[in-house]
């Protein structure tokens, strides 16, 4: 019993191959645009307000969107709802739980996870933004519910429109594989 | 590892069997990242291929899986003559047809039994239960008896066209383990059994 429990922890097979130099290129290519994109607008157009376009789980969703585009969790459906459900429950959790922000934290990412599970919407990345809700600056906070519009949803929408344009630039690529 | 090929081995049939590094081959030749481990799209594949084959089973028609050298019998063969046929092929029931080929009915050992008294459970120990109860041989009535006396009728036929996937409804709508193929006309061409839809759905698919 002891040994099987272990002997799971051993591993089956072997990992994918590496991808091609050509992969890596479009990959490098469509992460640095999608990025650059947001991050050029929140710098520009955002800094003396009170807004922000930038949250460190986009760095997260870019390796999906440009990294691994075949795969189910990097699909516009997961991209768009994944962040934007983390979002609505991240900000609810900080809402109602701020006296006890580590309790706040872990019902934030794991309650994201069973719904994103429930909605067929798991995005990675959308725990992150449901962390980031409870955990953020000050500034984060003060958004309220406007945090699942801008940043979440406005640079998730934008990192899209870059993933749709330079992943079907690229001509070993197709981008998404199913939209809902 | 030997374990696991046991459980899946049924899968791509009794030919080839896929291996992780052919599916690492061909996962280098999609370009881009594939989110899966060789050893999940394996898994997949194996399970699919069982549904595949399970698919194809169920499509398969009636002529394909039928008894085309069947044992019959006419209205007037005397019952002791149909029960010594039915017993020396080991067979549990025979089609009865008429002067024209034509299958007018069928006689199974559901059918002797009922006459031979057994009214509820319809089986052999029951039949031995009320032989020993009673004196002498339970079949004594129907002795003179002919085929057609006994037989269920009219039978429940299919054509060599029925799909496989509706013949097993109707075996089991209809409480029956056998039906007579029939062509248009009516005439016998085969039979086919509980027996021959369990060989049909076996991995491979082999009629």
């Amino acid at each position: 019993m002891k040994f099987a429990f272990f002997s799971k922890m051993t591993g089956l097979t072997q990992s994918p191959p590496r991808v091609s130099g050509t992969e890596v290129f479009w990959s490098w290519l469509g992460s640095f645009l999608g990025i650059a994109a947001v991050a050029y607008i929140n710098d520009g157009f955002l800094e003396k307000t009170d807004l922000v376009l930038i949250i460190g789980s986009f760095g997260a969703s870019a390796v999906l969107i440009y990294g691994a585009i075949k795969s189910p969790l990097a699909q516009p459906r997961h991209l768009i709802g994944g962040h934007i459900i983390s979002a609505c429950i991240g900000v609810s959790a900080w809402k109602i739980l701020f006296f006890a922000p580590w309790l706040a934290a872990a019902l934030a990412v794991s309650v994201s996870i069973a719904v994103m599970h429930l909605t067929k919407t798991l995005h990675p990345p959308g725990g992150a933004t449901a962390l980031i809700a409870v955990i953020g600056s000050p500034k984060i906070h003060h958004l309220g519910y406007l945090y699942a519009l801008i940043p979440v949803a406005a640079g998730a929408t934008i990192m899209l429109a870059v993933a749709l344009i330079v992943n079907n630039l690229a001509p070993t690529r197709r981008y998404p594989e199913y939209w809902v | 590892m030997a374990k696991e090929e046991e459980t899946t081995g049924r899968g791509p049939g009794a030919g080839i069997e896929l291996q992780e590094e052919d599916i690492f081959a061909a996962m280098r030749e999609i370009p881009g990242y594939l989110d899966i481990t060789p050893r999940d799209f394996k898994e997949i594949y194996a399970l699919a291929f069982q549904h595949a084959l399970e698919r194809l089973s169920r499509e398969m028609s009636v002529e394909e899986i039928m008894t085309r050298e069947v044992v019959w019998v006419q209205q007037d063969t005397p019952l002791a003559e149909v029960a010594a046929a039915m017993g020396q092929r080991g067979i549990s029931g025979v089609p009865v047809l008429d002067d024209t080929q034509r299958v007018v009915g069928v006689v199974s050992e559901k059918d002797f039994l009922t006459v031979m008294g057994v009214k509820e459970s319809q089986n052999f120990m029951t039949l031995v239960a009320s032989c020993l109860r009673s004196k002498g041989c339970v079949a004594l009535p129907i002795k003179k008896q002919n085929a057609g006396d006994l037989m269920s009728s009219p039978a429940v036929t299919v054509r060599p066209e029925t799909r496989v996937r509706d013949l097993a409804e109707l075996f089991t709508d209809r409480h029956i383990n056998r039906a007579p193929v029939t062509d248009a006309e009516g005439r016998l061409v085969g039979i086919v059994t509980r027996g021959d839809l369990v060989k049909a759905t076996l991995a491979g698919g082999q009629p």
